[in-house]
């Protein structure tokens, strides 16, 4: 398997390289910031399932929460792909250089990658500290007391706590930063939660597609039952219709509005060719299958079905985060600006997003929900 | 036919009572009616109860509902042609919302409707053979026979561990 | 839950419905008063016009409006707690369910009087139906105004109907132990309820349903409230995190008020051991959630007021923090934001005191919140000369008194009449350590 892997990723890095060295190196650096964004944004939501349910002190999905918590194993490498940004910066920031209006104080480099490292690294500190708690309390520890155990679980929540607000913070600063920003003129007060509730359905999906092929592949040994994977169907379709709703709360207002200074990022994107094309495809794939097909019961259940459906929002929401940059780093493009390149650096990172949770699933083998021979 | 006699059981929990359910349906008398306090699981999966049809009179509704709302909203928008800054007079964008709503209303409608209709409420009638108690703690079983056999129906509750009396 | 038996319930509840004492009847009566001073400086308004209210140009919407958006907002999280936490199966609602139910129902019929009250000619109101007419009139189903008045038609009658649905039930329990007059009027209102196995199998599909529909309704009704405003391209008002932000909001105002009502009630009726102290401190939870929401939401404006570069914005966000209203900004941010991180000690959300204190702060912290955005909005748009301040007549705040003292008059009725917690999910909880059978 891990072999599988590794061949992605190079083939991933194979592509990138290739097209960097080409004559069009901003089309690489466009695949790398969607999809940094995106796998990112997987781990980071995937996480958040487990902190949520923590702190709702819920009980149905505590199976769950050892896969959820593996999606963390990515955060170094998305640390690190973030730093890798920086050689890119004059593809990935098209107002570099440009007159900015006075947004210059904070459209600059050196401020803009310190203050998304600082972010970066403070949630991913706390997702780190809440694993780090949560394997301890996992790993049973004999000699541990009661009293040490409470201990570990308040510090636990005090953790799951604080990364919620991480996350919505360090989200939509990120969501600012990298996507709202590279068409400097727009603001829309409602773009960072889009952008991290966003993530969560997409730390959902994952979680399903993970959690079926653990039940796919363990069979019989596997605590996962039809109805976590029904109550996480549900999940699943809750925030497919919350995310479609931000989408929508933001076209309504602007649209009734009709301020030219926010209708221009609307019209572009959704009303003018080649974008609006793809505009129609993202909402079909990622918000209209899944509605229709999840309203029925029976399918949340059937782990092979709902890989595929999951699969398929994935694609719809790649191509999402591709509409909201392509007409700002491709401006004026007669066709989507869309290759084979961009296919084979997703599944570069596809690649590096399975080696991660493979890895944290291989080394601590209580995240898998499993049942062992051996009596803890 | 036979004046029948009816007989009223009341349990204490519903395990007993499901099993007295059980215990009538292989015998000569005829089960009327349950009541209980609260929705059993329990008594529900021995009388092998069929899905609740109310679902489909809450889509009904909001089919109707959706359509209503767009149709309303399309209609004022053609009768009164005013154009608000700039903005088409036929807007499917503004008239989702008014679609929702309604859409929602009319479920709610078709909802309670199938379940009024289900249920055949508002009806007085049957609290003639209805026993106070059970909208309280016990689970009552209402069961009838034909003359002469009432005595072996009460003797067949009070063995389940039931309070039965005649009606 | 503490192991009750289905008949200390059924006696816990059933006792609050005997005959009232004197001092209730005189805290009504007082209440009626208050009812009866709004509604003549109504009555007054309307026979002398809308001017003896503190409108005027540019302030055009006053505290009308602030009570509108207040009152609705009030109104959903009696939703949220009765339907979305059903969904959630979180058993810890149900024994609030009823009675934040009743406050949703109350308070959405209050909110539905202001849109009459802050109408200068409400005689012409029927001009907003949508029916054939010689003057060829027809509502624009386009503008948030009209969006207003589906979604809270939608919402009043959804909540009644899912809470005399609800209700049946219980009400069929109360009947079964009266006598007389009372039996014959709960033998009517509980519609010959008898707790047959097919209503049973009947009303667990409909209530689902009801569940179902109302949560949607939820977000969407407040969503639809908040785009009367940011639909509008005033600066400080056109904004597209208004919809998420209201919604939160209201939870959060909604939250506070089912704590400043329950906390008496469990006092006065005893309910000590039903509504317990966990529930409260998940309440006081909640609330911790909503005011993150709404803090986030007041800082995400400002960072975006400043980083739009935009003057006409920057202004409008500057004077409102440090202009002719910054009392009543203040007041919002602290209360709203500041004062719930107190529910992160668990001494403060055990301590009945705190939490009904905290309840009160963050009830006028969110009025003063629509405040700020109302008045603030209007008051303080594009063009300088056109600024202009407000403040409210004695008619206004009488009106006011007349509404707060009518949503208090319908709960103390509804206390005494009906079954204030309700017995049969109580019941359900005690019989399966859950929620409803699933």
């Amino acid at each position: 398997m891990t072999a599988i892997f590794s061949v992605l990723v190079l083939v991933g890095l194979g592509a990138f390289l290739f097209q960097v060295s080409g004559q069009h190196p901003e089309k690489a650096w466009q695949a790398y910031l969607v999809n940094f964004i995106l796998w990112s944004a997987i781990a980071q939501g995937g996480l958040l399932f487990s902190v949520v349910l923590h702190v709702t002190k819920a009980r149905w999905g505590r199976p769950l929460q050892g896969l959820a918590e593996s999606f963390a194993a990515f955060f170094p490498i998305s640390f690190v792909l973030f730093l890798l940004l920086f050689p890119g910066r004059t593809f990935v920031f098209p107002w570099l250089g440009g007159d900015l209006h006075g947004k210059e104080g904070w459209l600059t480099i050196p401020f803009l990658f310190s203050r998304d490292a600082a972010g970066l690294l403070i949630l991913y500190g706390l997702g780190f500290g809440y694993l780090y708690y949560g394997l301890k309390l996992k790993r049973g520890f004999r000699d541990a007391s009661e009293r040490t155990k409470e201990e570990w679980h308040h510090r636990m929540t005090i953790i799951a706590v604080l990364y919620i607000m991480a996350y919505a913070l360090v989200l939509s600063l990120l969501a600012f930063d990298l996507v709202m920003s590279a068409d400097p003129q727009w603001i829309s007060t409602l773009f960072g939660p889009y952008a991290f509730v966003k993530a969560f359905y997409m730390g959902l999906g994952a979680l399903i597609i993970v959690a079926a092929l653990v039940r796919i592949h363990h069979r019989e040994t596997a605590s996962l039952t039809s109805s976590h994977f029904h109550d996480l169907g549900k999940l699943f379709f809750a925030f497919c219709l919350l995310w479609a709703d931000f989408f929508y709360c933001q076209f309504l207002v602007i649209w009734y509005g009709n301020l030219p200074e926010e209708t221009s990022y609307i019209i572009q994107r959704t009303m003018t060719l080649p974008w609006s094309r793809l505009a129609w495809v993202v909402f079909f794939l990622s918000f209209v299958i899944p509605f229709v097909i999840l309203l029925n019961k029976q399918v949340k259940t059937r782990p092979r079905f709902m890989i595929g459906l999951c699969s398929l929002v994935f694609v719809g929401i790649w191509l999402e985060h591709f509409l909201l940059l392509g007409p700002a780093l491709c401006p004026g493009a007669d066709s989507l600006p869309m290759g084979m390149t961009d296919v084979l650096i997703t599944l570069g990172f596809l690649g590096l997003m399975a080696m991660a949770v493979r890895f944290a699933l291989a080394r601590f083998p209580e995240l898998l929900p499993v049942q062992r021979q051996e009596v803890k | 036919m036979a004046a029948e006699k009816k007989v009223m059981a009341l349990f204490e929990n519903d395990t007993r009572a499901a099993s007295a359910i059980e215990g009538l349906a292989g015998s000569p008398w005829k089960l009327e009616q349950v009541h209980s306090p609260i929705p059993s699981s329990k008594i529900l999966s021995v009388l092998k109860v069929k899905k609740s049809r109310v679902g489909y009179f809450t889509l009904a509704g909001g089919i109707i509902g959706f359509l209503s709302g767009i149709s309303l909203a399309m209609y004022s928008g053609i009768q009164w042609n005013l154009v608000t800054s700039g903005k088409p007079v036929i807007a499917l964008i503004p008239f989702l919302i008014v679609g929702f709503e309604f859409t929602v209303l009319f479920a709610v409608f078709g909802n309670v409707l199938g379940f009024l209709l289900q249920t055949n409420l508002p009806e007085f009638k049957s609290l003639q053979d209805y026993d106070e108690r059970c909208s309280g703690e016990h689970f009552g079983i209402l069961a009838s026979c034909a003359e002469g056999q009432q005595e072996a129906l009460l003797a067949f509750f009070q063995e389940k561990g039931g309070e039965a009396r005649f009606l | 839950m503490p192991a009750m038996t289905y008949a200390q319930v059924e006696e816990t509840v059933l006792k609050t419905l005997r005959p009232a004492s004197l001092k209730y009847w005189a805290v009504v009566s007082l209440l009626f008063i208050g009812i009866l001073i709004g509604a003549g400086c109504w009555a007054y308004q309307i026979a002398m016009g809308i001017g003896v209210g503190g409108h005027n140009i540019p302030v055009v919407w006053g505290t009308y409006l602030i009570n509108f958006v207040f009152w609705v907002g009030i109104a959903h999280s009696g939703t949220l707690i009765s339907a979305i936490l059903y969904l959630f199966r979180a058993g810890w609602r149900n024994p609030i369910a009823r009675a934040a139910e009743t406050m949703t129902v109350f308070a959405v019929c209050i909110a539905g009087l202001f849109p009459f009250i802050h109408l200068g000619r409400v005689w012409m109101v029927y001009y907003m139906l949508p029916y054939p007419n010689e003057r060829n009139l027809w509502p624009n189903f386009q503008s948030p105004l009209v969006f207003d008045v589906v979604a809270i038609s939608t919402y009043l009658t959804v909540s009644s109907l899912f809470w005399y649905t609800g209700m049946l039930p219980d009400l069929a329990t109360v009947r079964d132990r009266a006598s007389g007059l009372r039996k014959k009027i709960y033998q009517i209102a509980s519609l010959g309820w008898t707790g047959r196995y097919e209503q049973w199998r009947h009303y667990t599909r409909a209530y689902l349903f009801f569940a179902a529909l109302a949560t949607p309704l939820v977000i969407s009704v407040h969503s639809v409230v908040s785009w009367d405003f940011a639909l509008g391209i005033i600066p400080g008002w056109h904004s597209t995190i208004f919809a998420p932000y209201f919604v939160a909001g209201a939870i959060h105002s909604g939250l506070a008020m089912v704590l400043t009502l329950m906390i008496p009630l469990r006092r006065i009726f005893r309910y000590e051991a039903i509504i317990t102290e966990d529930i409260l401190d998940n309440i006081a939870k909640t609330i911790i959630f909503t005011g993150l929401i709404v803090g986030y939401a007041y800082m995400v404006e400002y960072f975006l007021a400043w980083y739009s570069h935009n003057i006409v914005e920057q202004e409008s966000f500057r004077w409102r923090a440090f202009g002719d209203y910054s009392l009543q900004f203040w007041i919002m941010v602290i209360c709203n934001s500041v004062v719930p991180l107190l529910f992160f000690f668990r001494k403060v959300r055990r301590s009945i005191p705190w939490l009904f204190f905290i309840s009160l702060l963050i009830n006028i912290g969110m009025w003063f919140e629509r405040f700020v955005i109302i008045i603030g909005g209007a008051a303080h748009d594009f063009m300088p000369n056109a600024w202009g301040l407000y403040s409210p007549s004695l008619i206004e705040y009488a009106i006011m008194l007349g509404s707060f003292s009518l949503f208090f008059f319908l709960f103390l009725l509804f206390v005494k009449h009906l079954p204030s917690i309700s017995m049969t999910e109580l019941k359900e909880g005690i019989h399966q350590g859950g929620g409803h059978g699933r």
